[in-house]
């Protein structure tokens, strides 16, 4: 808020002008950022927006899990070491890089 | 836009944290450009919706769609058997706008003036766009079929293949049909929206008619030369629970249709009378799309460079889901077009905030397909841009089926339609 009164007007001009009451962030993301965000979204289909899960007992709640339990649980599927439906066959599709990108991002926050 | 004039203004303005103009010049030509969504399925909606969350609710997002909520198509072919209700997957586009703050605006688009940058709603209103994006599905070529668009009109011949009210009245023309009846629908070839669709819809007819008039039939009309997606899977279960009920013919291509008398007529075999017509007609890029002039691929599909979604044929114009030219081994499906959607979203973002656009995109997609009440199947694949090949290719190795049909399949496949629904429509 002091930010805010500071500004002047760039900045609340452009929020006031989308009219809606939800927070702008003044700190837009990264490339990089929007990159592992994209990345985190190719998760978002069966388990829910940002890894949180709309679907009760119908599928595992991924947020629950910490980075660490992710990252180590889809390299096992990856690997064939651990038993599953549907992950082993997407696992073998993302880089190392990317399932540890996609693990930090829907990790259980600490 | 200048960002350096931008930059000296908020400077004197603000007067302190010098990286803050920075951010404040990328936000505001980010926060400036009017986004156009049209069409809010699977495609659109996840767009709008992504185009705000990759943005910090910075982008403005107008999302044009005629229809009041979200009806969908995956697991429609359960209320098409009986086995759920229309409301069952039915869902509002609240969220879109109190969650996300989408603009909506309930119409549909008249036309597109893609050098002067507007668009024309049906209503008359013109809106300007720096950015647009088309998801508006498929269109239907029914003069491919003599007689079909007549017999679709008067309400004999029901596709049911945009989910709504048709779903609810194909069901209701199975649930009148006599004990003993033949449901005979017919497949186009391929490409076509869905590829298991019409073989789980097959299903789940063949599972009603068993529960309820078991002396029944279902022929299965394929112009394919064979099933086009899980075939082993949907045969084997053809021959173990729908034995003597499903009755499957490929390379069968329908060329007309009698409405009075319910006759199916083919290129190469005997006119089929039946109780029940279900004819799936051959389809190609949402109507938009080919009066936009971007369905440059056959004149049926529209081509895409796959970094951003961005037609070949406009500049500032991204064309989602089952309208597009796919790359290799890409179904068009729902989960496709929510897919591709995050790809484009991110990729304007990128565009509009001065920063390149993510190099190594990927996408997947799951399908699961009822093959009763509570049985699934799926097929899955993972896909990777190529930069040689500047498109998407599988992943080897990756994707798969499932080894047989099974209930815990069953449950994941309503987790999966619980989540994309809430990803897709907030």
């Amino acid at each position: 808020m002091i930010v805010m009164s500071k500004i002047k007007v760039a900045m609340a001009a452009a929020v006031m002008s989308t009219a809606i009451p939800l927070s702008v962030s003044a700190q837009p993301n990264s490339a990089e950022q929007i990159y592992n965000m994209s990345l985190a979204a190719t998760c978002a289909n069966c388990h829910g927006t940002n890894g949180i899960s709309a679907a009760g007992n119908n599928m595992p709640q991924i947020s629950d899990l910490t980075h660490e339990e992710i990252k180590t649980r889809m390299l096992e599927y990856k690997a064939g070491t651990r038993q599953g439906t549907i992950m082993p066959q997407l696992a073998k599709g993302y880089t190392d890089e990317q399932i540890n990108a996609i693990a930090v991002l829907l990790g259980k926050k600490n | 836009m200048n960002r350096r004039l931008f930059m000296g203004q908020s400077a004197a303005l603000i007067g302190a944290a010098s990286s803050f103009p920075a951010f404040a010049a990328q936000a505001s030509s980010l926060q400036k450009a009017k986004i156009i969504v049209v069409g809010a399925g699977y495609g659109g909606a996840t767009a709008a919706k992504y185009l705000r969350s990759l943005s910090n609710n910075s982008a403005d997002v107008t999302l044009i769609e005629p229809q009041a909520e979200f009806i969908s198509c995956p697991i429609s072919n359960l209320v098409v058997g009986g086995v759920t209700q229309i409301q069952d997957i039915t869902t509002s586009y609240d969220g879109l706008v109190k969650k996300y703050g989408v603009k909506m605006v309930k119409d549909s688009v008249s036309k597109i003036d893609p050098v002067k940058k507007t668009v024309q709603l049906a209503s008359g209103t013109v809106m300007p766009y720096d950015k647009l994006i088309l998801s508006p599905g498929i269109t239907f070529n029914m003069d491919k079929v003599e007689g079909l668009a007549a017999a679709n009109q008067a309400g004999v011949t029901l596709q049911a293949w945009k989910a709504g009210p048709e779903t609810v009245a194909l069901h209701k023309q199975i649930a009148e049909m006599r004990d003993g009846g033949v449901f005979a629908m017919s497949i186009p070839l391929a490409p076509y929206r869905c590829p298991p669709g019409p073989y789980e819809r097959a299903c789940q007819v063949a599972n009603y008619l068993k529960q309820h008039k078991p002396k029944s039939k279902v022929m299965v009309f394929d112009a394919n030369a064979d099933v086009t997606s899980k075939g082993k899977l949907f045969k084997a279960v053809w021959a173990e629970q729908y034995q003597g009920i499903i009755d499957y013919q490929p390379a069968s291509n329908v060329v007309g249709v009698d409405a009075k008398t319910k006759t199916l007529k083919f290129e190469l075999r005997d006119d089929f009378q039946a109780d029940v017509l279900n004819v799936i007609p051959q389809m190609s890029a949402g109507k938009l799309v080919v009066d936009t002039g971007l369905a440059n691929a056959n004149g049926r599909w529209a081509k895409v460079h796959f970094l951003n979604f961005e037609s070949t044929a406009a500049k500032d114009i991204h064309v989602l889901g089952d309208s597009i030219q796919v790359a290799p081994g890409m179904p068009k499906s729902g989960h496709m077009a929510n897919q591709q959607a995050k790809v484009a979203a991110a990729a304007i973002i990128c565009e509009l905030s001065d920063y390149p656009v993510n190099p190594n995109p990927v996408v997947t997609n799951t399908c699961y397909s009822f093959v009763n009440s509570k049985d699934v199947v799926h097929v899955a694949s993972v896909h990777q841009y190529n930069a040689e090949e500047k498109t998407f290719k599988t992943v080897k190795g990756s994707g798969g089926l499932s080894p047989a049909p099974n209930a815990l399949e069953g449950i994941y496949a309503w987790g999966w339609a619980k989540n994309i629904w809430s990803d897709t429509v907030g």
